[in-house]
């Protein structure tokens, strides 16, 4: 296995063309299906290979609470710019993950946090993990997917 | 990182000379190309985390590594009639693309290409 090289301090985007050239990309099978309005059809989640090859690697990708706190310094209404950038480039990285490890992370990292927070309260689930093969094979009637009221939630 | 080189400047035998501040601030931070149909797939990408397939024609693109502001310039192109960056839904995180066929309205096509030029935070 390629050995990741110390990246603490390393620009993050400097990272991530070491990874392009010297790890391969990985497919996931996982989706995560959740629904942010009720006005809204379902939305889904679809890693990128290359990040997901690195959750994988380990020791490139930053811990998730940088990116919220740099979300919570872009919602001020006098943001201009990131003044907290080194966050992602000086904050020890993230250890190597497991797949569903990593579908966590990127859950808390793109998707609402109105959703992750909260998606096993009300009356049905607003957030799905699941594999691309128990999503609709043909996208007909797509702006109306929604997650299945049938749908049986685990623990 | 081993291998560091440290240039105001690129010289070429014939053909001139560069600063390698046009290199640096010249080059995409983020691209990525995009299957629209079926199940939403990613070809090829750099510094992509994640696609959100938000319905018919619209994608949202998730950074690993942000952009600094808002005034990065992004672009988009698709094989179908209009792609389009929709106006206020710009992060420095995500970006949001929208696709309409030649009837104007929202279809997914086969090739959607994103990627933005600026500053990283």
């Amino acid at each position: 296995m390629t050995q990741t090289p110390d990246f603490k301090g390393t620009h993050l985007f400097d990272r991530l063309c070491w990874a392009k050239e010297n790890l391969d990309g990985v497919q996931s099978d996982y989706r995560v299906v959740y629904e942010s309005s009720i006005d809204e059809c379902a939305k889904i989640l679809v890693p990128d290979p290359n990040w997901m090859a690195c959750a994988l690697q380990g020791g490139i990708l930053p811990p998730v609470w940088v990116y919220h706190e740099l979300a919570k310094d872009e919602a001020q209404p006098d943001f201009k710019k990131h003044t907290r950038g080194y966050l992602l480039h000086e904050t020890e990285p993230m250890p190597a993950m497991t797949e569903e490890e990593a579908i966590e992370y990127l859950i808390m990292k793109d998707c609402p946090q109105s959703v992750w927070q909260t998606w096993d309260e009300g009356n049905r689930p607003k957030m799905v993990i699941c594999t691309k093969q128990q999503l609709p094979q043909t996208r007909e009637w797509r702006n109306a997917w929604r997650i299945s009221d049938d749908l049986t939630v685990a623990a | 990182m081993a291998g560091k080189i440290i240039a105001d400047t690129l010289e070429h035998s014939t053909a001139g000379s560069i600063a390698t501040n046009y290199v640096v601030n010249g080059v995409e931070k983020c691209w990525v190309n995009l299957n629209g149909t079926g199940t939403i797939a990613i070809r090829g990408s750099l510094n992509v985390a994640s696609l959100t397939d938000d319905g018919t024609g619209d994608y949202q693109i998730n950074y690993v590594s942000a952009a600094a502001d808002l005034n990065y310039s992004s672009r988009a192109v698709s094989n179908q009639y209009h792609c389009i960056i929709t106006n206020g839904l710009k992060a420095t995180s995500s970006n949001n693309v929208r696709t309409y066929n030649s009837s104007h309205s929202s279809d997914d096509p086969a090739q959607v290409n994103y990627g933005f030029l600026g500053d990283l935070a």
